[in-house]
């Protein structure tokens, strides 16, 4: 038997602004240059490199991890709340996405400050230059991210976001997820990963 | 009249120039990107050696030898690059000229387009100027003055990024605000600009820095810094020399009748 249905099945779209998804395709790809890059220079040096890597504060990695997945964890509600147009509970989500982020600056700042203290700069070897110029990198799209996140929490406690004009919070929280990835990825490798 | 422009869609008449419109120069001009990078990415990448560069951490002796034994080819691919630098310039022009049909005539980002694209012609031209005296040079000069001509001609080239940042801001700006139904310049182009601003910024460490990725020959300051640039303006080209037959026919449905 054939069913015929004159039902129109919605066009699946990408979430957010036109073109945001090349921006993020691109940051991808860079990152993934330079994650290969990285893996290749401690193929040179792996005794260096593994000895350099017991330095790391452990503890403040895992803290920054746990910080970064709550804070997108709060962001996806804060889309998921504007697609069921409960517009009240919008804005707290988006605090707590911009809250957390604060809290991963302070972190990161607090072990670049402990790294300064004992004379470890980007210069000390490459090791050290591979991981403040790696988390330099990631602490900017952290700020930036903080600051889109900020710029939405203001902007929603006015209604200015419902679920039919949702591009922009949706960018940012892609945006956003893409940071907490590539963290998820920077962890393990400077942190967690053995050189040889 | 046959025509592909859309109804509604052209720019207000305020929004043109005063000026007649020469079509046929403009679209030459826009193709001037294509030879540009062309020439720059075969004269001065590849047969001037600095794709990949002779790298940061270098000893004087070393730069010394490698301009003595690369003398010709640096020559050549510093000379010729120096003189087609300025095809840049001309296609910045073009581009400017597209933007003003989305931002009005004289608008202040196609001027900042059309600057920054113009100015950035500068420390390339006398970085490869540099060069070339090295080379040029090479018998009579030591060591050591080899090494800072080197080293000049990367700091001018690399350092100057900012002035090139803002040409790429005014175009992704303007094009990502086009109100047409199909933009001139889609928004991929807009933020491929933006990632190639964002890639620029790290350049700012290479005075410091001898090796890793950061250093001028580094996977960051170069191979990235480098190559965004590098697919931004093929990519922009690509849109900018269809435009100008699109807004060629918005004049004639609108029956604009200065174009010479």
């Amino acid at each position: 038997m054939v069913v015929v249905t004159t039902e129109r099945v919605k066009p699946r779209r990408l979430p957010g602004v036109e073109g945001i998804w090349v921006f993020i395709g691109a940051d991808s790809v860079i990152f993934a240059i330079l994650f290969l890059t990285f893996m290749q220079d401690r193929a040179k040096d792996p005794a260096l490199f593994e000895a350099s890597r017991h330095t790391l504060n452990l503890n403040l990695g895992g803290i920054d991890t746990l910080i970064l997945l709550t804070s997108s964890w709060s962001v996806a509600l804060a889309i998921q709340a504007l697609k069921r147009d409960l517009i009240d509970q919008v804005p707290r989500y988006l605090f707590g996405g911009a809250l957390t982020g604060l809290m991963f600056v302070v972190s990161k700042s607090t072990e670049y400050f402990q790294k300064f203290a004992h004379g470890l700069t980007p210069g000390t070897n490459p090791f050290y230059m591979w991981y403040f110029t790696l988390t330099g990198i990631h602490l900017v799209h952290v700020v930036l991210g903080t600051s889109l996140l900020t710029f939405l929490w203001i902007r929603s406690r006015r209604g200015a976001y419902s679920s039919s004009h949702r591009e922009v919070p949706e960018s940012v929280a892609s945006f956003w997820h893409l940071v907490d990835l590539l963290w998820i990825v920077l962890f393990p490798l400077l942190y967690l990963m053995k050189a040889a | 009249m046959a025509t592909h422009a859309e109804p509604g869609t052209a720019a207000p008449a305020s929004d043109w120039s005063p000026y007649p419109t020469d079509y046929t120069s403009w679209k030459v001009m826009a193709w001037m990107g294509p030879v540009f990078l062309l020439a720059f990415f075969c004269l001065w990448g590849l047969l001037a050696r600095n794709i990949s560069p002779f790298p940061a951490w270098a000893e004087p002796q070393a730069v010394w030898d490698h301009y003595k034994n690369l003398r010709l080819p640096i020559m050549i691919g510093m000379s010729v690059c120096l003189t087609l630098t300025a095809c840049y310039m001309v296609w910045s022009v073009a581009v400017s000229r597209v933007m003003e049909r989305i931002e009005g005539a004289g608008g202040l980002w196609s001027k900042m387009e059309m600057l920054g694209g113009t100015i950035t012609c500068a420390p390339i031209m006398t970085a490869c100027a540099i060069w070339l005296t090295a080379a040029h040079e090479i018998d009579n000069i030591t060591p050591g003055m080899a090494h800072t001509l080197y080293w000049f001609g990367w700091l001018l080239i690399d350092l100057a990024y900012f002035v090139t940042s803002w040409q790429i801001a005014g175009a992704s700006i303007v094009f990502m605000r086009d109100k047409r139904e199909k933009k001139l310049v889609p928004n991929i182009v807009g933020w491929w600009g933006w990632i190639t601003i964002l890639s620029f910024f790290v350049v700012s460490a290479i005075p410091f820095v001898y090796t890793g990725p950061l250093a001028f020959n580094g996977v960051i300051s170069f191979w990235i810094a480098f190559f965004t640039w590098f697919f931004w303006i093929p990519g922009l080209s690509y849109f900018i020399i269809k435009a100008i037959p699109r807004l060629q026919a918005e004049d004639a449905a609108a029956g604009r009748t200065n174009d010479s």
